[in-house]
């Protein structure tokens, strides 16, 4: 249809409406001026639930050693971290159980295994975070240093809706509390199918519909008052976190988005809710 | 069970995996319980990628293209099937089954669609070799009515068909006790005890059983008995090619047998003595009337 001088088709940002182009651009800013105290707010929003939340993720992974993980709209880096601890206690564990097993080996075998072991202290499991925005990335990669998480880490700047990797390339692909500010979600979930290997699996943690209409009441009471007084004075930014609220309400409810991961072709999708509702886990294989 | 109807959008989207039904049937025994059921669309649209082989031919308008593609639940099926050469050395564990996905050139990842307890893996591995059992018990009925072969005795019977359901177990049994602990976990009891009377009644269906009264749940109880001790005594047996479970097997057997027997023994005694009493209740009232007539 003829729209004049309009930029493209319309969307949503949080409550307003505006064409497609200003919405990928606005989000950028709102992620560019919240970046630094992304990791704050995240907590005093949430009181600390969060941590939960993504905990409950990475255990639903359940990754294995030699696991190569895309984390997409990963900015600050917690899932990564997560899955780069779960990856090192499993293969810890691993460890242990052979070197039961290896009771009646010569000593020169013992060494040679404790030094083939020790530079694989994540089997070859690999984490790739990609983020569209640069200021969320380079916090991720100041919070490594600072913690310590080197090996089998990478930072690549892309777009969900246009990765920048080949088909066929990871085991798991995770996008948390990120799938939310994509402006074509059809189009990141197809690229979510295109670089997952045969067999991989898709996990989609976010923000979702509440159906408990007292809880709802006061999820929307907290939403709508206190958070936005929260971006202001702990960010110095009402507007990004009233956009985060709106968007919330905006995104689609969980079967809707379970019937979008299915139309990408993904199968075996199910989800389970988190706080009634309040947050939800989509997974799916690509079989 | 679900209800899979699929958008036309999406059958268009071939599956990276999910193979040709043509090329399955030589391997997989067990298709008949899945579901595939996809929309038809018009004939002339066609997939765009092929997995593999010859494209599929159309029915016509209306006709159904599903027929040649598997379902989730077969390729499920294939999974824990090329586990089990994993459980060895892994146990039976999530990680036998990413190892089993992998062989099938799957990402490890695909185990995430089963539990992480090892559930399905065991539970897929007891209905197989229950299915084999079926498959044994039934082929040796077909020789017995062919005469080929002569009909066993029930004792022989039962301890044959035992003895050939546990030797299935015999490559796993390092591993079996986990297996038997995760078969008593609450939320897998029922099927765990589905599959074992159900067993029960395949045993006791070609043993010749007809009975329709309170013997048909005697008969699987004992049963059940023997074979959930013989099990037991198996799994910490160290004979050679387990000699004592064999053994025990015979006896508990026997012993079934002959329990059978002792109910017959008390019946007729039984019946003796309370024909006893009647007989001499009726020489005592003879006795009496012959006194009353003199």
């Amino acid at each position: 249809s003829v729209r004049g001088l309009a930029a493209g088709p319309e969307t949503h940002f949080g409550f307003q409406t505006v064409t497609e182009a200003e919405r990928r651009e606005k989000i950028y800013q709102v992620f560019e001026s919240v970046a630094k105290k992304y990791d704050v707010m995240n907590d005093s929003m949430t009181l600390g639930i969060h941590r939960v939340w993504k905990d409950i993720l990475v255990h639903k992974m359940n990754p294995s050693p030699g696991t190569l993980l895309l984390d997409v709209a990963g900015g600050t880096g917690d899932i990564a971290f997560r899955f780069i601890n779960y990856v090192r206690s499993v293969r810890e564990r691993q460890l242990q159980r052979k070197l039961k097993h290896h009771q009646n080996l010569s000593w020169q075998e013992i060494s040679e295994s404790y030094k083939e072991d020790k530079l694989k202290s994540l089997g070859d499991s690999q984490v790739v975070v990609c983020d569209i925005n640069k200021e969320m990335l380079k916090v991720g990669k100041q919070k490594a240093q600072h913690l310590g998480y080197s090996e089998g880490l990478s930072w690549v700047l892309g777009n969900a809706e246009e990765l920048p990797f080949d088909d066929d390339k990871f085991d798991v692909y995770t996008i948390a509390f990120g799938i939310r500010n994509v402006t074509r979600i059809d189009l990141a979930l197809q690229e979510a199918y295109r670089v997952l290997k045969p067999g991989g699996r898709f996990l989609c943690l976010e923000f979702s519909h509440v159906s408990n209409p007292l809880l709802s009441r006061l999820y929307d009471l907290y939403s709508f008052q206190v958070i936005p007084v929260l971006g202001e004075v702990i960010a110095g930014d009402w507007k990004s976190y009233q956009y985060l609220v709106e968007s919330i309400r905006r995104f689609p409810p969980q079967e809707e988005l379970k019937a979008m991961i299915e139309d990408a072709g993904f199968f075996n999708v199910d989800y389970q809710n988190l706080n009634s509702g309040i947050v939800a886990i989509h997974s799916g294989f690509k079989l | 069970v679900r209800c899979q109807l699929y958008s036309p959008q999406r059958a268009l989207q071939v599956s990276a995996v999910l193979r040709r039904v043509s090329d399955e049937q030589k391997k997989e025994p067990l298709a008949s319980s899945s579901q595939q059921q996809f929309d038809s669309h018009p004939a002339d649209h066609q997939p765009e990628q092929e997995p593999q082989g010859p494209r599929p031919s159309y029915t016509g308008q209306g006709g159904q293209e599903s027929e040649d593609y598997e379902s989730e639940e077969q390729l499920q099926h294939r999974i824990l099937t090329a586990a089990l050469d994993f459980v060895p050395e892994h146990g039976w564990t999530a990680e036998a089954i990413a190892e089993g996905a992998k062989t099938l050139g799957l990402s490890a990842a695909a185990a995430g669609m089963f539990h992480s307890d090892g559930s399905e893996l065991v539970l897929h591995f007891v209905s197989q070799c229950n299915t084999k059992l079926s498959e044994l018990l039934e082929q040796e009925q077909k020789l017995v009515q062919l005469g080929e072969a002569e009909k066993k005795p029930t004792d022989q019977f039962l301890r044959d068909a035992v003895e050939a359901r546990l030797r299935m177990l015999i490559p796993y049994i390092e591993n079996w006790p986990q297996a038997v602990s995760i078969l008593l976990l609450p939320h897998n009891i029922p099927s765990s005890l589905n599959l074992l009377t159900s067993m029960m009644d395949d045993i006791w269906h070609y043993a010749g059983d007809q009975s329709t009264d309170f013997n048909w749940y005697t008969r699987r109880a004992v049963l059940t008995g023997i074979y959930n001790t013989t099990e037991l005594v198996m799994m910490q047996d160290s004979s050679p090619d387990f000699e004592e479970t064999w053994r025990f097997l015979e006896n508990r057997v026997a012993d079934a047998m002959n329990m059978g027997n002792t109910a017959n023994q008390v019946q007729a005694t039984g019946e003796a003595v309370v024909q006893g009493l009647m007989g001499a209740a009726v020489t005592v009232s003879n006795a009496e009337t012959s006194r009353a007539v003199r």
